[in-house]
């Protein structure tokens, strides 16, 4: 059974007169473990595609399933609870709280985890930050921050509650390619620790990386081919 | 769960200190809402504090046979023209009454009283029979009282209210000196323990007992209040007021279908004029109360809205790191809960000062422990019930729309 499974997914957004087909009948499947890269052009429907694919949006049609389970029939409170465990998601535009320190953004997903006691929180936001390098900036906000920095509190928060599938949206767009790499290294790591990986870039690169690259063209899938890494 | 709260506390406490200016104003009604409940009923316990040491002068068991009522809107002229209560009629009540355990009379007038260079003007006189201190709360505390033949015989003894006492005597011992009463001389014999004012006003320890018999040698003239007063036991005194007014109404040759000519008073009436009046003052401070805490709460119900409406994108990302619809929910909830409990503690801080001024200068009155939690869970309760719209909104949220919100 795939870890990640959909079929004829669509979104289609309705503006005015026009329609926009966001995702245009994709169907894939992607097994536990898996390291997928997703590339295409800009408005090509990664992103949306990878909010379909971490609970957060809903298709216009099409079945999703995860782990087996049709995920259209699930709860708001277990899409929630699947959010916070099992998915770490690594948004394009960073999304973390203004005012909140980095050690605050990380410690999120730890609130929102029942199983996490709170005098283990900090401790655990701690490691996630050294983990991308940030141990020297737990007591800064995202505006004092620079956009490199703030897209690794982003990654640390999406490490931080261990989860077993990671949707990273551009996650080394801001970053120079020495960081992109350490940053890259520390996905490999993961993914050799058993963790299924699915990242969007533009860079070929870093598409590199994964064993799988998704090519998405107009909301379609164009390409769905293995990499060099993996026929090796 | 308990760590939770404890976030969501800090995240209500930073939003609000984020937005002092904002916060303070909404907590406005709240605070005097909170004001006016605890401030009232501080005054109400005051109020009844004072009540109940007054109705200790009236024996719960007490029937006062007065020409005039307490209280009543019978007719002025009715009542004027009224004959006065004869007071030999205790003698004969005494005798038929089957309840009375000891029946007095009492006169009473003002007038001047003086000792060497002292002197004290327009004090209460008060004739009595030798057992007036079985029907009342006096207490001899230096000397003694008079006797029933020191009554009969008219003696010229007089005891002194401890106000009285202190005004005359500043230096000196009172006890077997001879004061004025007007003109004629009286041999003091005995001064009374401090008993306080009579609702705050009549001071119980501005006045001096005689003899009724001497009282009547002295004064003469309509003039001055005349009292019978029966005591009977506390727990049939409705039955013995029934027989009372049959006995005087006999004594008073009054005819069947004639109204009485004469009331019989009670502790009873004055508690129930009591209970009207703190119905009143409660209403008043019940319906201030309900409107500070209604436009408070719809202020604050208002807020929590903008503020819901300003973080939606963070409702977004902590939906989108896995906050259920009850986590935010609880979140918005325990900040709006937490503005209005403020608003509370500080209504009760003022109430609080309000109290002790009260305290100091107008009547023992204290902010009881019951009333404070009342206050603080009363607010809390306001900010719950006017965060709940608010805050629902905020929890149905879809996390990708909230995150997309400009
Ligand atoms: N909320 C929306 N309403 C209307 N159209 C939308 C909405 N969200 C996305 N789209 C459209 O859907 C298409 C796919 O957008 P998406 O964000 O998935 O592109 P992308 O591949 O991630 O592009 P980029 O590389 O620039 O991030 C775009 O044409 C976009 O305009
Ligand atoms: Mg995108």
């Amino acid at each position: 059974m795939p870890l990640i499974q959909v079929k004829d997914l669509y979104k289609i957004y309705q503006m005015g007169n026009t329609e926009v087909r966001a995702l245009d009948g994709v169907s894939l499947s992607i097994e536990k473990n898996e390291y997928v890269s997703i590339m295409g052009p800009s408005g090509s429907g990664k992103s949306t595609l990878m909010n379909l694919l971490g609970c957060l949006d809903t298709p216009s049609s099409g079945d999703f399933y995860m782990d087996g389970i049709n995920v259209a029939t699930m709860t708001d409170n277990e899409l929630a609870h699947i959010r916070n465990k099992k998915i770490g998601f690594v948004f394009q535009t960073f999304n973390l709280l203004p005012k909140s320190t980095s050690l605050r953004n990380v410690e999120l997903p730890l609130i929102y985890n029942g199983e996490v006691k709170a005098q283990f929180r900090k401790d655990l936001a701690m490691k996630a930050l050294n983990r991308v390098n940030l141990g020297d900036r737990v007591g800064h906000k995202p505006n004092e921050l620079s956009g490199g920095q703030r897209q690794r509190v982003a990654i640390a928060r999406a490490l931080v509650n261990d989860p077993a599938i990671i949707l990273a949206d551009e996650p080394t767009g801001n970053l120079d390619s020495k960081t992109g790499e350490e940053i890259m290294a520390l996905f490999d790591d993961l993914h050799a620790l058993g963790n299924t990986i699915i990242l969007v870039t533009h860079e070929e690169y870093i598409a590199e990386h994964a064993q799988r690259i998704v090519r998405l063209l107009d909301g379609k899938i164009a390409v769905d081919e293995l990499t060099k890494k993996k026929k090796k | 769960m308990g760590g939770f709260f404890w976030e969501n506390m800090r995240i209500a406490l930073s939003e609000l200190w984020g937005h002092k200016t904002r916060s303070i104003l909404t907590a406005t009604g709240i605070v005097i809402g909170i004001i006016a409940v605890s401030l009232m009923s501080t005054l109400i316990n005051g109020v009844d504090g004072l009540f109940e040491n007054s109705m200790k002068f009236l024996g719960r068991g007490n029937l006062y046979v007065d020409k005039w009522p307490w209280f009543g809107d019978e007719d002025w002229w009715t009542l004027r023209n009224r004959p006065r209560i004869e007071l030999d009629m205790a003698e004969d009540i005494e005798e038929r009454s089957t309840y009375a355990i000891a029946v007095a009379a009492q006169r009473g007038r003002s007038a001047d009283l003086s000792y060497k260079e002292y002197s004290s003007e327009g004090i209460f006189i008060n004739g009595v029979s030798a057992n007036y201190p079985d029907v009342s709360t006096i207490d001899v505390e230096f000397g003694r009282f008079f006797t029933g033949s020191e009554d009969r015989t008219g003696a010229q003894v007089i005891i002194l209210g401890s106000d009285v006492a202190k005004a005359l005597f500043p230096f000196e011992d009172p006890i077997d000196k001879e004061i004025f009463v007007g003109s004629s001389r009286f041999r003091v014999i005995g001064v009374l323990a401090e008993m306080g004012k009579f609702l705050g006003t009549f001071s119980q320890d501005a006045q001096v007992i005689i003899p009724i018999k001497t009282f009547n040698k002295i004064f003469h003239g309509p003039w001055g209040m005349r009292r019978i007063t029966v005591k009977v036991p506390e727990e049939h005194i409705e039955d013995a007021k029934e027989e009372l007014r049959g006995i005087v109404r006999v004594l008073r040759g009054q005819k069947p279908e004639e109204k009485d000519n004469f009331a019989i008073n009670q502790q009873k009436a004055f508690r129930q004029q009591y209970q009207g009046i703190k119905l009143a003052i409660g209403g008043t401070g019940l319906v201030i109360t309900a409107l500070s805490l209604l436009v408070g709460g719809i202020g604050i119900a208002n807020i929590m809205f903008v503020s819901v409406k300003e973080r939606t994108r963070e409702i977004g990302v902590r939906k989108a790191l896995g906050a259920t619809r009850g986590k935010i929910l609880g979140q918005f909830l325990i900040e709006s809960m937490l503005i209005t409990a403020s608003g509370g503690i500080v209504g009760l801080l003022v109430s609080t000062l309000a109290s002790l001024a009260i305290n100091k200068f107008l009547f023992p009155a204290s902010m009881s422990f019951g009333v404070a939690f009342m206050a603080i869970a009363l607010s809390a309760t306001v900010g719950l019930i006017a965060g709940l719209a608010p805050a629902r909104k905020g929890s149905l949220l879809d996390p990708i729309e909230a995150l997309r919100y400009e």
